[in-house]
């Protein structure tokens, strides 16, 4: 998956439109950033990714680029 | 005096024995003089869990009650050690938060096969001649979340739904073997289950949600044995079909 698409994943996660992300984008500055987001994006990384995230780990994440190192 | 209470001797089947609120009742009943068969995924767990109970007349099992078609097989060879059951707690369950879109069959399917598949096989398993005593008493553990929707808990609270509406129903076909069925729907209880949901959920909505609903404060699995000691006794020999609230006052 290239990180275009990686980014796109997020942004459905939000429910955003393509386009909308960037990878210095502050999650923090996005309302769509909320806890159903975060619930989406543990189960997102276990499903797709293999990863689990601890919500220590969801809590630091400050930028889209934070979500896409646990992407890899 | 004979004491309705009276638990000791039964042969008590409890899956999901070595935590929370299975591990909470297998403590209680071996107390109490119940003669228990504990079932969990974890051998080192079930271990530790039989050095705690008191009394020598227990056995446990390992294994995953996901592998449904292999609940029978396993069943018999209790069966076969220990006799038929005067009943079965089933305290095993899985509660895990997804928001709709993540709520794939897979991830629902999952939860319903603990949660609920697993009960209702038990239930058929046990019920069959020959593998139960005369008065037995099935149990199993429900919760507030079965009454009560919460966000991003769709499939929980569906599989316990189900497990309560399914208990009402063979209520009217066990009645006729002498068998109890019976669910407890617990409130919010002190589990690792409870940390997990309070770590994803946060702090301020669980006091939010919870703290001010459940006026009693937070449940202690013994709160909840206790539950299963009473239903598992003679003193609730007048209740089947039902669902034992003990909520700390969450859904009044």
């Amino acid at each position: 998956m290239t990180k275009q698409e990686k980014i796109r994943v997020i942004e459905e996660m939000m429910e955003l439109g393509e386009g909308t992300l960037e990878e210095g984008t502050v999650l923090k500055d996005l309302e769509e950033w909320n806890s159903l987001a975060k619930l989406s994006l543990i189960a997102i990384l276990d499903e797709q990714f293999g990863r689990k995230i601890s919500a220590d780990e969801i809590k630091a994440l400050k930028t889209v680029q934070d979500i896409l190192q646990y992407m890899e | 005096m004979i004491d309705a209470f009276d638990v000791s001797g039964k042969n008590i089947l409890i899956t999901g024995a070595t935590s929370g609120i299975g591990k909470a009742a297998a403590l209680e009943l071996s107390k109490a003089g119940a003669r228990l068969a504990l079932i969990s995924r974890n051998r080192e767990k079930l271990d530790t869990t039989l050095q705690e109970l008191h009394g020598f007349s227990h056995t446990v099992y390992s294994f995953d009650l996901k592998d449904i078609a292999g609940i029978e097989n396993l069943l018999k060879l209790i069966i076969s050690e220990r006799g038929a059951f005067d009943g079965f707690v089933h305290c095993a369950g899985a509660m895990q938060m997804r928001p709709i879109q993540q709520n794939t069959f897979g991830f629902i399917h999952d939860m319903m096969l603990i949660n609920f598949y697993a009960f209702m096989e038990l239930a058929r398993v046990i019920s069959k001649k020959n593998n139960h005593s005369e008065r037995a008493s099935f149990i199993g553990i429900s919760s507030v979340m079965s009454k009560k929707g919460e966000k991003s808990l769709s499939a929980y609270c569906a599989s316990k739904g189900a497990m309560d509406s399914a208990i009402r129903a063979l209520a009217k076909e066990l009645v006729m073997k002498n068998i109890r069925i019976n669910g407890i729907t617990p409130g919010y209880v002190k589990t690792r289950m409870l940390d997990e949901y309070v770590e994803l959920a946060g702090q301020d909505e669980f006091e939010k949600n919870v703290l001010t609903n459940q006026y009693l404060g937070l449940g202690d699995p013994i709160d909840i044995a206790h539950a299963i000691q009473f239903l598992l006794s003679d003193a609730s020999s007048f209740i089947t079909g039902t669902s034992l609230i003990v909520d700390g006052g969450y859904l009044s």
